[in-house]
């Protein structure tokens, strides 16, 4: 009695089309999800595999161009071009306003450093030499300049007083036979 | 206890509590007033306003200064963190300013958000990001510091990201929360020292014991902290970028309080830094070319916001070339008259830009002072008081410094420029009044364009007042630490104006060679440098996020393998053998017989010498 309920459980779990634990066993999947052929697979050698795998990724065949071969791990994931999301035409009506992005369109390899809150590949009104040109140029010249003013700093000039007659050598008490010694604080 | 310290006491616990109880009555499930911004949020403030004038009349009448030390928060037996908040002369004088200047802006605010639908949602955070800063500059102990510096600093992430719809505001929020914490990075710096060497974060301890330190690393850790906060060249971008959020946010975080809690900082630090030379050399230094750089670029922004952004963040560093000559007192003075006219420029673009549709482009504006005379007035005012016009605010505030500037010991080229940065700070508030309020409109015609609302007017024409006033009110009834100098040649002293003059002829001819010109924008390249702001942003915010991402992806998929399967493991043992192992097969040929025959004539010549 009990043995039939365990095989019929058995059975249940073997050929269900779950998920977890019954897919473990059973090798089975679900109908929902991503099927086989869509998952990425290895560096396409022959125009045919080409082409399935431009199908697969849902671009031309004209259009795809896998990552070269050198055994980083790619696969046939299609190298599309190094453009962020600013670049792309912020009036078209995207399907996704916000992302700028249509369903279904191929994802960059790093789409996640393109979007929009991070690096923008947007052409620059000045060629990027000329940019970093001008910027270190004129940072490299401040500190040259900071330098310099340190060693020649600015300040109020500030001397002892220098008094008439002999810095007031006979009002100090100075002896009148003795010739004073020159004191010279500052000329004029 | 002595009637004077109770009051002063029971005046700012009473502030806490009135700003605090608008955001605990938001906890309730229940929903709000329709008019619970004005009623209860506005009121709060203004009610805490005046009740902070009672320790300020105080303090003005008899010189008492409290430190309050109400809670013993986390003790052992070395080290203590207490709830101790300090009510001296610094933050005596500024919590009545950042009050007056809240209620103004929040009474604006509610007519500039009235169409918002989570207008009471902005409201409290407001008021939040106002608690923080009332912490922050009351703060006695380093730990209640950062409590206060991560509060307005989330505060500015939640409200520069206000409409998180739009892309751009998120990463402007985005922008300003990570180069704060590089900032932050300084400060935690900074409060290790003192914890591992000074033994405690409190202000009185940590001044008498360090005397006998060195105290270079814990001080450029507070400097790193004041460039983050306090936008400082090198980690300035986010305050333009700032200019995402609404305009009462830009007014009150971005222009009067937030902003200068970098400054505070360092102006509550001045007991460490004031005997250490080479941290005043480079506050000197930083703030000097912060001030002059963008200066630089506000004068070629064709956003009126940008401009404004860009002159606070040049006063900022004006604000630092004063810590540098150690007169943080002055440094102080021109915070507080600083609030009053450049929150009052902000509320003046806010209402500008509302009459005019949302239209933030100073091209497209003209001959506002035939439509909105109060506010262009206001805005001429608050330029005029921005650029030192004598006996305005501004006035009593930076000609101190640029006297102090010219009669100390300093680097040169920190002088001038600065000086060239006074001029360059006449020369686009001058372009801001010629473009909006002068000559005639360069926009379709709008209407209603008027001022009949009290809710905007009152605000503005409040810190009009603040921007007259403040200057002479402060410096008449507070006596300076330090010593001013007071003689000097006259072009010394007048070195201010002169500047200033010379800048505002610049701009006249400057702005009549405008109505002259064919090109719309113009193609020099000095233009291009000022414009697109010395090239910091598209360099700085191309290069690194890039690097940094393509350098974790690239360790995260490829460097791991590589090193474990490839330099270290299995291929390695393959790449380290097959030369020794082809070196040695290639030097046997194979040749066996020879081989043999050498090996068995090699025995008998050994067997032979052996024998003889």
């Amino acid at each position: 009695m009990a043995g039939v309920g365990f095989r019929k459980w058995a059975q249940a779990l073997t050929k269900s089309k779950g998920t977890g634990i019954s897919a473990l066993l059973s090798g089975c999947r679900a109908a929902s999800g991503g099927s086989k052929g869509s998952l990425p697979g290895s560096y396409p050698t022959t125009p045919e595999e080409k082409a399935a795998a431009a199908k697969k990724y849902n671009i031309r065949v004209e259009d795809y161009e896998p990552y070269p071969d050198k055994g980083e791990g790619f696969g046939d994931y299609p190298k599309l071009p190094d453009r962020s999301q600013h670049e792309r035409d912020p009036w078209y009506k995207w399907d996704h306003p916000d992302l700028r992005r249509n369903w279904g369109e191929p994802m960059h390899w790093d789409f996640d450093m393109y979007i929009r809150n991070r690096v923008d590949t947007s052409p620059s009104p000045v060629d990027w030499i000329s940019m970093c040109k001008q910027l270190f140029g004129f940072i490299g010249f401040m500190l040259f300049m900071f330098y310099i003013g340190e060693k020649f700093p600015s300040y109020q000039p500030v001397a002892p007083k220098q008094y008439p007659y002999n810095n007031l050598y006979l009002e100090k008490g100075g002896d009148p036979e003795k010739q004073p010694e020159e004191v010279k604080n500052y000329g004029i | 206890m002595h009637p004077t310290s109770l009051m002063m006491t029971t005046s700012l616990m009473t502030i806490f509590l009135l700003l605090a109880y608008p955001v605990l009555t938001t906890l309730s499930p229940a929903p709000r007033a329709a008019d619970w911004a004005l009623t209860q949020v506005k009121a709060a403030v203004k009610l805490a306003f005046f009740v902070s004038l009672l320790p300020l009349f105080l303090f003005m009448n008899e010189g008492v200064e409290a430190i309050i030390t109400s809670w013993n928060w986390m003790n052992t037996l070395t080290f203590d963190v207490n709830l101790s908040l300090k009510f001296d002369h610094y933050s005596i004088i500024f919590v009545p300013i950042a009050l007056y200047v809240t209620w103004s802006i929040l009474e604006f605010a509610a007519w500039y958000m009235h169409a918002d639908p989570f207008m009471n949602r902005f409201f409290k955070y407001l008021l939040v990001f106002l608690i923080a800063m009332v912490v922050l500059v009351t703060a006695n102990n380093m730990f209640q510091l950062f409590i206060g510096w991560e509060g307005v600093g989330i505060m500015s992430f939640l409200l520069i990201g206000w409409w998180y719809g739009r892309a751009d505001a998120n990463t402007a929020a985005l922008q300003a929360v990570v180069y704060n914490r590089v900032g932050d990075i300084g400060l935690i710096l900074a409060m290790a020292w003192m914890a591992t060497n000074l033994n405690s974060w409190e202000m009185q301890q940590m001044f008498v014991t360090a005397k006998n330190f060195d105290l270079t690393l814990p001080l450029l850790g507070l400097i790193v902290a004041a460039t983050g906060k306090s936008a400082q060249f090198g980690l300035h971008p986010w305050l333009p970028s700032a200019m995402e959020g609404p305009t009462p946010v830009s007014a009150l975080l971005h222009s009067s309080t937030m902003v200068v809690a970098g400054i505070f900082l360092l102006i509550r630090m001045s007991p460490l830094i004031e005997n250490n030379p080479a941290a005043l050399t480079l506050c000197l230094c930083l703030g000097a070319l912060t001030t002059l750089f963008t200066a630089t670029c506000a004068l070629t922004q064709n956003d009126i916001k940008k401009i404004v952004a860009f002159s606070t963040s040049s006063q900022l560093g004006l604000m630092m070339v004063t810590i540098g000559l150690n007169q943080p007192q002055l440094a102080f003075l021109h915070i507080c008259t600083h609030a009053f006219f450049k929150a009052m420029l902000f509320l003046c673009s806010g209402s500008i830009i509302h009459s005019l549709n949302d239209e933030q482009d100073i091209r497209k504006m003209g001959g506002m002072h035939h439509l909105t005379p109060v506010t262009s007035s206001c805005l001429t005012i608050g330029s005029l008081a921005l650029t030192g016009t004598p006996f305005l605010a501004g006035f009593f505030s930076k000609d101190p410094i640029i006297e102090a500037l010219n009669t100390s010991h300093l680097n040169a080229w920190a002088l001038t420029l600065t000086l060239l940065a006074t001029s360059f700070t006449a020369v686009y508030s001058l372009r801001v009044v010629f473009f909006v309020s002068m000559g005639h409109p360069r926009f379709n015609t709008f209407s209603p364009i008027n001022e009949n609302n009290p809710m905007v007017v009152n605000p503005i024409k409040r810190l009009a007042v603040g921007s007259i006033i403040a200057g002479l009110l402060i410096t008449s009834n507070v006596i300076p630490l330090k010593t001013p100098v007071m003689s000097m040649p006259p072009l010394l002293k007048l070195a201010a104006l002169t500047v200033t003059i010379l800048g505002l002829m610049v701009a006249l001819e400057l702005a009549s060679l405008t109505n002259k010109q064919l090109k719309t924008t113009p193609t020099l390249a000095p233009h291009h440098f000022s414009n697109m702001l010395g090239f910091f942003p598209p360099i700085i915010h191309r290069f690194t996020p890039k690097l940094n991402l393509v350098l974790g992806q690239t360790i995260a998929n490829q460097l791991i393998d590589q090193t474990w399967l490839e330099k270290a493991g299995p291929k390695a043992l393959v790449s380290s053998n097959i030369p020794l192992i082809t070196t040695t097969s290639n030097a046997q040929q194979g040749m066996i017989k020879t081989y043999l025959a050498l090996f068995l004539l090699t025995l008998t010549f050994a067997a032979l010498l052996v024998s003889y």
